[in-house]
């Protein structure tokens, strides 16, 4: 079956799988009351380790693994400094975001001897590609399932909103959030590993493109919820197909790259109903 | 300076225990400690089980709902999930044990103050405390939720918990504790059986001597000043809606409500730094909306809520922020610059008539204890002859002697011909000062008093919401 609305979904889920994983990674952090700017770095850090380890042991499973072991020790390296040392979370993630930039230019250099791109390593192939795709779904169900109806997730959601009631019913809300860092970490790791070994099969500098960013826009278009920002994930990822169908119309292309932004923007100010981000996003708590 | 020093304190099985003393006294601090949330730096806590605490300001999670906020930190499970109905029915379970009437399924944000402190009851009771400890309870109830209180506390102790309350309100500490402990800075000073003692008799523990009289209120002929009509400003529950009042020279206006009514709304209306809508007017003319600075040179003064945000600038000196807001004024500038010496001279006029403890006049406001700095913003709001003053909470968070000289300033304004609309949160407050009261309730003026027909009681029910039809009080 072929034609150009089925090219058009196909792109779509394409370019809505790394958007998705961003997206649950930002749901994740900011209800639990981190904002997570590092997406962009986490993202960097998982594609730039997946294909490094790929190439190192000729296994782009084992690249996998620990694309996603990588991007959890960025989401940790977020969350200790919020937690621990109550940085602000805009400087910290800033940082992080520079720091995976700068460091996986530099690991090129290191691991494949060349600056700018990683030669081509075995991919996890088409195949692996659509297993990724379908996984990210099933990362929204799982993890809307945890933040409802566990007790985990209900702990999650109160460190979002008031820390100080997390630590009177005796749990220590830094954990909770250094936890639901890490685990963000992961995911967003897994999406980076994605756009190198799923989508390509090598890694560039700069190739997540700002992603990290539209995920942000995504949790905010999707009201801070896993579902929500999936469905905002798959619509600028429509739109990234649609940019790229109509790339010989004459609409500037700069121009569809902005909308995601402008949609967040339009959730911000109530343009589209009013979204309220969780009550202590963003807001660090120390003892 | 330690905020507790070498206090001592045996709370028994059944007895319902009051912890009083002035802010400061290092009432909270000790509490915090007692219930294992702040560690001390020496000394012991015994408890015959776990240590419930309520806080002052709600530890709750304002948009989740009742049974999640109970049940957080101890949720029951069924396999990997949440099971939501051993919750609810934990929650029901406990609120008919106690006669604390809550629906589990509602949102926290959504319900009155009072309700949500039942939550918060709750969430302690259901570790089953052997000593219950209580932080200022009814500072954000109105008197018919306060009776209510009482009556689950008596119920507790009945039981066999033992309960702490700290407060500061000395009617409800004689009429039901048993035992009576009073700390003034971080100590221990008198320890008292209820059935021996008086509420004097406490207050002067607290203070540690005589209490400081008021001002004499003088007769005076009262003439229009301020009036305002149909005013309506802020958000959704905490605004005002559609209120009208009036304010004469030479009369204090008191409007009483639980915090959280609207009061907020009115008084940043009336100061200009919040946008309504409605008609205001001074001395027969309107006066323009939302302008601050012009409102102060109308002759508009206002003692704000919180002094430390909105009243002063900290690091500045006691000078500069005498100053602030009046720079404008001809008698403090000179030529095209202000009038240093005026402005030190002003400052100095005012530290000396309100009693200010300050190091310098150059010492920086920070410095300063919290008493001494509203004796600053109050006497800054008096220093120009103003037409009316807005004192929203004057004495809130300040001793009892700088509470008692800021109400003497502000009565000796009203006899001076000031017309004076006095915000406060402290029912005993409005009525020792006004010589009208109003009573807000959600956004509205639901009833005014006379003061030679103030009745206590009816304010009561009022300020609980008995004005309105459909609200059950």
């Amino acid at each position: 079956m072929s034609g150009p609305l089925v090219d058009f979904v196909e792109l779509t889920l394409v370019k809505a799988a790394p958007l998705i994983y961003a997206a649950l990674a930002g749901v994740l952090c900011e209800r639990a009351g981190i904002l997570n700017i590092a997406l962009e770095g986490q993202l960097t850090v998982g594609a730039f380790t997946g294909v490094a380890v790929a190439f190192l042991t000729g296994s782009p499973l084992l690249g996998l693994v620990a694309g996603i072991a990588a991007g959890a020790l960025a989401g940790a390296l977020l969350g200790i400094a919020a937690t621990r040392f109550g940085v602000d979370q805009i400087v910290a993630g800033t940082g992080l975001n520079l720091l995976a930039l700068g460091g996986c230019a530099f690991g090129l250099t290191v691991v494949f001897g060349q600056p700018g791109a990683s030669s081509e390593v075995h991919s996890l192939g088409g195949r692996g590609e659509w297993i990724l795709i379908a996984l990210a779904f099933l990362a929204a169900i799982v993890l809307h399932f945890a933040l409802y109806r566990t007790a985990w997730g209900l702990r999650v959601r109160a460190c979002g909103e008031n820390p100080k009631a997390v630590r009177s019913a005796g749990i220590d809300p830094r954990n909770v959030r250094l936890i639901a860092t890490m685990i963000a970490g992961g995911l967003a790791g897994l999406g980076g590993v994605y756009l190198s070994l799923g989508e390509l099969d090598l890694y560039s500098d700069g190739m997540t493109a700002g992603r990290g960013f539209i995920a942000l826009a995504a949790v905010i278009f999707g009201r801070w919820t896993p579902f929500g920002a999936m469905g905002a994930a798959i619509g600028f990822g429509a739109l990234a197909a649609l940019q790229f169908t109509l790339q010989r119309s004459g609409i500037p292309s700069e121009l569809m790259q902005a909308l995601p932004y402008l949609a967040a923007l339009a959730a911000l100010t109530g343009i589209a109903g009013r979204a309220r981000a969780p009550q202590s996003d963003g807001v660090p708590y120390t003892e | 300076m330690r905020a507790v020093q070498g206090v001592d304190l045996d709370v028994f099985p059944g007895e319902i225990h009051a912890l009083c003393g002035e802010n400061g006294a290092g009432k909270t601090t000790l509490a915090s400690i007692a219930a294992g949330k702040l560690k001390a730096s020496g000394g012991t806590v015994i408890a015959r089980g776990v240590v419930g605490l309520v806080h002052q300001h709600f530890e709750l999670v304002d948009r989740l709902r009742v049974w999640e906020n109970v049940v957080l930190g101890h949720e029951p499970q069924r396999g990997a999930t949440l099971d939501r109905e051993a919750a609810r029915e934990r929650v029901n379970r406990l609120s008919k044990e106690y006669g604390l009437a809550v629906d589990p399924d509602a949102v926290i944000e959504t319900l009155p103050v009072g309700i949500a402190q039942r939550v918060e009851l709750l969430r302690e009771l259901a570790r089953d405390p052997a000593v219950l400890i209580l932080d200022e309870p009814t500072a954000v109830l109105a008197p018919v939720e306060i009776d209510a209180l009482f009556a689950t506390v008596r119920a507790l102790a009945a039981r066999g918990t033992a309960v702490l309350i700290i407060t500061h309100k000395l009617q409800e500490v004689v009429s039901h504790t048993s035992r009576i402990t009073v700390m003034r800075a971080g100590k221990v000073v008198a320890r008292l059986a209820t059935a021996d003692t008086n509420v004097d008799a406490i207050a002067r523990a607290m203070v540690g001597g005589e209490l400081p009289e008021l001002a004499a209120r003088r007769e005076t002929i009262p003439a229009p000043v301020f009036s305002m009509h149909e005013i309506s400003a802020g958000e959704s529950s905490l605004a005002v809606r559609s209120a009208a009042l009036e304010v004469r020279g030479g009369e204090i206006v008191g409007i009483a409500g639980v915090e959280g009514n609207g009061q907020s709304a009115l008084a940043d209306a009336i100061a200009g730094v919040l946008p309504y809508t409605g008609s205001m007017e001074l001395d027969g003319t309107p006066i323009p909306p939302g302008n601050p600075g012009a409102r102060i040179a109308q002759g508009i003064r206002a003692i704000p809520q919180d002094r430390r945000r909105e009243a002063l600038v900290l690091p500045w000196s006691v000078i500069d922020n005498i100053t602030l807001g009046d720079q404008r004024r001809p008698s403090l500038r000179k030529g095209g610059t202000l009038d240093r010496p005026a402005a030190r001279e002003l400052a100095r006029t005012i530290v000396e008539r309100f009693d200010v403890r300050t190091p310098s006049l150059n010492a920086s406001v920070s410095a300063l204890s919290g008493g001494n700095q509203q004796k600053v913003v109050v006497g800054r709001a008096l220093a120009h002859n103003p037409r009316l003053l807005l004192a929203y909470q004057p004495t809130r968070g300040i001793d009892v002697g700088a509470a008692a000289l800021v109400q003497s300033r502000l009565i000796e304004a009203r006899n001076a011909g000031v017309a004076v609309l006095l915000i406060s949160f402290e029912l005993d407050e409005v009525l020792a000062l006004s010589d009208r009261v109003i009573v807000m309730y959600r956004g509205a003026i639901v009833g005014t008093f006379e003061r030679d027909a103030i009745d206590r009681a009816r304010i009561g029910a009022l300020m609980a919401g008995a004005g309105l039809a459909g609200v059950a009080s």
